[in-house]
């Protein structure tokens, strides 16, 4: 047996020993006094907000910290019986896979069988066990299609899948994952979660998982470990992490969870599934609809636009919009037909892929409609899903001059110094800055463009910045800009939003208020939609209505 | 929607995609010879002719297309400027009188062919570029270039994987850049090219940091790359040595003549017109039967 096969058979998958680390520069250590041990096998969710430590965790778990990342370090962390002080990344790559966030800088290779080949051969393999471990990976992961394709052709779920079997081609005892799903529709993250549980109870391979919205995964978890602050708040199972989150934590706690503790029910369910047995056990409970309800059959046929008050801010009628990736133009719009009013809050859903992002770039002009016609009288305004990208200058007073600048930074809440870096500001207050970039000169004295659009602004956001952005939308909503988000957090569409748009390959498949369109799906609903599948119970607080007997 | 450059490598089972590289090197490389150094425009024709052929023979039209177009924009452009810049040669077309810096500017049917001639150059050098591109899969030469001279691979994969992305946050910071309102700071060439340098960066960080993790800095170096059996290395080793020798010959010993100044005269040889008819033919290499175009 080799050495690395040795100690992964007879050591914990990760230990750390009163860990403490600092970034070069920084005057905070990022982790602070960590010690943990993950046994062989353990699936574990990460959970915290943003800048608790997560990332970094997992850096020092996969040796980036600190011979990558540099700074300074004091305690241990051995993965697999390997000393990760004395080891670095790539002497670790055997007994530890790393996938980040963001997937397009993790592949580097023009094709995907020789990105999942490349780790294999800087191991010295030879061609016939790369062959092998690159078929094997592929059938584990169903991407045996996807071996010959040039990897600038992949979607981001597919670019992301990849990924994952590059961390796992070397079949390595421990996988770490950094927000894997932030960037997938809820229909690709939920295949990520059970496949990542799969490869867990199949191959073995312990499992780490740092992620937001722990709906999502707490279910598959067999242990959850909360961090804030750089240090190790709470570790333990799910069902306890979710007693210790609704008192001390509630922003980390589930909306099953959350809808539990506020009827008094225990114990709290870790996903939808427990939720559903514990209610039926319960006699006496909230009854739980079904799917083929007679009230849910009396809605046949897509859910309609409600009716708004106020003027139309947008108009768009029979829209195509025609791109071409390079092998041929393909329809990414159909005939879409959409009106908003004034003060509307509308989430616009849909899968990877389904159109969203070019809706929302027809709607602001910067892509042409092939037939069609898209109408924005009072102005529009879109902020684009890298608010980095708006962000040029070193000083925000550069970006934003004058009085027109300061009007901008008013109709955002942002009260900032004009010498400030817009670098050094934080994740909420960037998206801000970069709203305010957008409708600086826009703005009628006071009076806002009629509509703003977001594109995906809740990507790898937690819930407190989650908030603040729910905050923003109200705040131009009070003003009679109607807001368009498009999101796949389907909790905050639910919090967000009065309205849902739902896109499917290019075509407006929903269009409703959001009770309707969020409690009639299995992926495009919320949580508590999914507990008690009733039309038009949506929110904690419907539930919490339900299950205390005071909502019908 | 995610959009491949007409010459990005894309992988297909066809001839030259399945090849080992270094027949097919071979062969591409006699096309490339004969285009940059030959002076015989019937030659350099047939040549890009056999380029393009052989382009399309293996799935690669896109490319050849783009590479025309774009080949055949530099080649307009060679034998305008050659026509406004030199004045030599004794068939005036058109006399065009003084101009700043220029002097006296006389167009001559002798500079339009010299022209022509070097425009022709850099339209075959760019579809034999453009097969290249489309057909050569660049892991592979990377993989081989590992072998002998490690930093330099992991320069070259480093700048083979920030290329498109620092092409992707280039569309993407333009594209905000048209978003500002009108009230913004306008984005300047200047803070254009810093946001992108200092992207790159992070990029870079990142993209080094993937390849920290594959096991890129392991002590010992990588295996070497899994040999690719096709059945197709014997044509070309044997059509690139063939159109090399043809090519070596004509450029040698060739007995043509094409003269550009003071007057133009045109007189192939045997030699020319037996490369001409290999490259043409050479192109053929690597169509298969059966295949779809």
């Amino acid at each position: 047996m080799n050495p690395v096969a040795e100690s992964t058979t007879t050591s914990p998958a990760l230990e750390i020993e009163h860990l403490i680390y600092r970034y070069a520069g920084a005057t905070s250590p990022a982790l602070s006094d960590i010690s943990l041990s993950i046994e062989p096998g353990e699936f574990i969710v990460l959970a915290g907000g943003s800048g608790s430590g997560k990332t970094s965790l997992l850096r020092a778990a996969c040796g980036l910290v600190p011979h990558f990342h540099g700074g300074e370090i004091s305690g241990r962390a051995i993965v697999a019986g390997l000393d990760t002080g004395e080891n670095g990344p790539g002497e670790l790559a055997d007994v530890v896979g790393y996938v980040a966030q963001d997937p397009e800088t993790q592949i580097v290779s023009t094709t995907v069988a020789a990105e999942l080949e490349l780790p294999l051969r800087f191991r010295g393999d030879g061609p016939a066990q790369r062959a092998r471990a690159v078929e094997e990976v592929a059938l584990a992961l169903g991407i045996p299609h996807l071996l010959p394709r040039n990897v600038a052709t992949l979607s981001g779920g597919e670019l992301q899948r990849v990924a994952l079997a590059v961390a796992l081609v070397t079949r390595p005892p421990l996988i770490l994952l950094d927000e894997p799903t932030s960037q997938l529709d809820p229909v690709s993250g939920d295949e990520l979660i059970w496949l990542l549980r799969r490869l867990n109870e199949e191959w073995g391979v312990a499992v780490v998982l740092a992620e937001h919205r722990l709906e999502r995964c707490l279910a598959a978890a067999d242990r959850v470990i909360a961090m804030g602050g750089g240090r190790i708040e709470y570790d333990g199972g799910p069902s306890g992490f979710l007693d210790w989150a609704v008192t001390e934590r509630p922003e980390l706690a589930t909306p099953s969870a959350l809808m539990f503790a506020g009827a008094g029910i225990e114990p709290l369910p870790t996903g939808v599934k427990e939720a559903r047995r514990i209610l039926r056990s319960r006699e006496g409970a909230a009854p739980t609809g079904s799917a083929s309800s007679p009230e849910r059959r009396a809605e046949d046929g897509p859910p309609t636009g409600p009716a708004a008050a106020g003027p139309e801010v947008l108009s768009v009628n029979r829209a195509w919009v025609e791109l071409d990736p390079g092998d041929g133009p393909v329809d990414v719009l159909r005939g879409v037909d959409l009106s908003i009013r004034a003060g509307e809050k509308v989430a616009l859903m849909g899968r990877n892929g389904a159109g969203k992002s070019t809706l929302m770039r027809s709607i602001a002009g910067i892509v042409d409609v092939a037939s069609g016609a898209i109408e924005t009288p009072g102005g529009v305004a879109l902020l684009t899903q890298n608010p980095g990208d708006f962000l040029v200058r070193e000083r925000i007073g550069d970006e934003l001059p004058g009085a027109a600048g300061e009007a901008a930074l008013e109709a955002v809440g942002l009260d900032l110094s004009p010498d400030r870096d817009p670098r050094d500001l934080s994740g909420g207050e960037r998206q801000r800055l970069a709203l305010a970039i957008a409708l600086a000169g826009r703005m009628e004295g006071e009076k806002l463009p009629a509509l703003v659009c977001l594109d995906e602004p809740t990507r790898g956001m937690d819930r407190g910045l989650k908030n603040r952005l729910d905050e923003l939308a109200d705040r131009l909503s009070g003003r009679g800009t109607a807001v368009l988000i498009s999101t796949h957090d389907v909790e905050f569409a639910v919090s967000f939003s009065d309205r849902v748009v739902l896109l499917g390959d290019g075509e407006v498949v929903a269009d409703a208020d959001t009770p309707s369109v969020l409690s009639g799906g299995w992926y495009f609903a919320s949580e508590a939609a999914r507990v008690f599948d009733r039309p038009g119970l949506v929110t904690v607080e419907q539930g919490i209505g339900l299950l205390k007997g005071t909502e019908h | 929607m995610k959009k491949l450059s007409p010459i990005a490598y894309v992988p297909r089972r066809d001839t030259l995609q399945t090849a080992s590289l270094g027949p097919v090197a071979l062969y591409l490389g006699a096309y490339l010879v004969v285009c940059f150094l030959s002076s015989d425009p019937v030659v350099i024709v047939s040549a890009t002719a056999g380029a393009a052929i052989a382009g399309y023979g293996c799935g690669a039209g896109r490319a050849v297309k783009f590479s025309l177009k774009l080949g055949g924009f530099l080649a307009l452009t060679m034998v305008i400027v050659n026509a406004i810049v030199t004045g030599r040669g004794s068939t005036v077309l058109a006399r065009l009188g003084d101009w700043p810096v220029l002097g006296r500017v006389d167009v001559t049917a002798e500079s339009i062919a010299a022209g022509g001639v070097i425009g022709l150059r850099a339209l075959g050098t760019m579809v034999v570029i453009g097969v290249w591109s489309a057909c050569v899969d660049p892991d592979r030469i990377l993989q081989a270039v590992h072998g002998v001279a490690r930093r330099s691979a992991l320069t070259a994969t480093l700048i083979s994987r920030l290329v498109p992305l620092a092409a992707t946050d280039y569309a993407r910071i333009g594209e905000a850049a048209a978003l500002r309102g009108p009230a913004a700071a306008p984005v300047g060439r200047g803070a254009m090219a810093h946001r992108l340098l200092a992207g790159s960066l992070d990029r870079a960080v990142d993209v080094a940091a993937t390849l920290e993790l594959r096991g890129y800095a392991r002590q010992g170096g990588p295996a070497k790359a899994r040999p690719v059996p096709s059945r197709w290395d014997r044509r070309f080793r044997l059509a690139g040595v063939i159109l090399l020798v043809v090519a070596l010959v004509e450029l040698a010993f060739g007995s043509g003549r094409f003269d550009t100044y003071p007057e133009i005269g045109y007189e192939i040889g045997s030699e020319g017109f037996l490369a001409a008819l290999a490259f043409l033919a050479g192109g053929f290499v690597t169509w298969r039967r059966g295949a779809r175009r």
